[in-house]
């Protein structure tokens, strides 16, 4: 009976909820891996500050994690919104999370540039780990965009409410977990 | 209960200014050329911030335990993974 009762609560939501935290418990082992390959290239290769950190603009990457940690503001701000019943408020947050996506994005590719026109290429024993992590990490982010516009032409047809907005925490979920990754990545491969 | 978990839950900007101020402090630390220093510190405060990320934006302190057993699992099952590649990665990079 206390069996019953304990396992109540989770049983109760919707599965897609847990279905994205199995999901992002998988997100875990691939990033994890993703890391451990570049932190073993750099362990291998002692002379990483000369061939590939010095290349790294610290200044402009410190900008681009604060726009993505903002971004997560604006989700949890969008997710709040909604329920408290705001649907404006929930379309104006997206809205915010979208444009900073767009703006991470666009700061990786303008640190992308910059090191291709340095020599530092995917050929290269640091551009090859480095290249293949934060490729997948921005894949990750453009995939938050798509998802946050499609999210917001969706409530434009069925707007979410304060009963249903289980789509919008899902979404959440999956941008904040992104924002963490980028919060090691940026420790690990840029400040360390 | 539940007012409680709501404003629990409303002081996301308070959570937001210290992720911005951990991040500034993290930046100006790795400035420091002192690495018995500069390592540690910089693990601790992103530690910091990933686990306030998860525990205040992602609500794992408020929602069902099985969601942070279900993370935690992740991490765990990452463990064996570490080990084969620390001890694989040196080898292969021998030849």
């Amino acid at each position: 009976m206390n069996k019953t009762i304990a396992t109540a609560p989770v049983l109760q939501q919707d599965n897609t909820k847990l279905g994205m935290w199995v999901f992002l418990g998988g997100e875990v082992v691939f990033f994890i891996a993703l890391i451990l390959i570049f932190l073993l290239t750099r362990l291998v290769n002692p002379d990483y500050n000369i061939q590939f950190r010095s290349h790294l603009s610290i200044p402009v990457i410190a900008l681009n994690t604060f726009i993505l940690v903002t971004s997560s503001y604006f989700m949890v701000r969008a997710l709040e919104a909604i329920t408290h019943g705001d649907g404006k408020g929930l379309r104006n947050n997206l809205l915010a999370v979208i444009v900073l996506g767009l703006l991470f994005l666009a700061g990786q590719a303008f640190e992308w540039t910059s090191l291709f026109k340095e020599g530092v290429t995917y050929s290269t024993v640091f551009g090859m780990p480095f290249f293949t992590l934060t490729g997948v990490h921005g894949t990750h982010v453009f995939i938050g965009v798509l998802w946050a516009i499609y999210l917001l032409v969706s409530h434009r047809r069925i707007p979410y409410t304060q009963e249903n907005h289980l789509g919008i925490e899902n979404f959440g979920l999956y941008w904040h977990f992104v924002d963490i990754v980028w919060i090691v990545l940026f420790t690990l491969i840029y400040l360390i | 209960m539940s007012h409680e978990v709501t404003e629990r839950r409303a002081n996301y900007l308070g959570i937001f200014i210290i992720l911005v101020v951990l991040t500034l402090i993290e930046t100006l630390v790795s400035y420091v050329q002192q690495e018995t220093i500069k390592f540690p510190v910089l693990v601790s405060l992103s530690a910091i911030k990933a686990v306030l990320v998860l525990l205040y934006f992602m609500h794992l302190k408020f929602d069902s335990r099985v969601y942070t057993y279900l993370f935690v699992a992740g991490c765990i099952l990452a463990i064996p993974l570490i080990l084969v590649m620390t001890i694989v990665m040196p080898i292969i990079a021998r030849y």
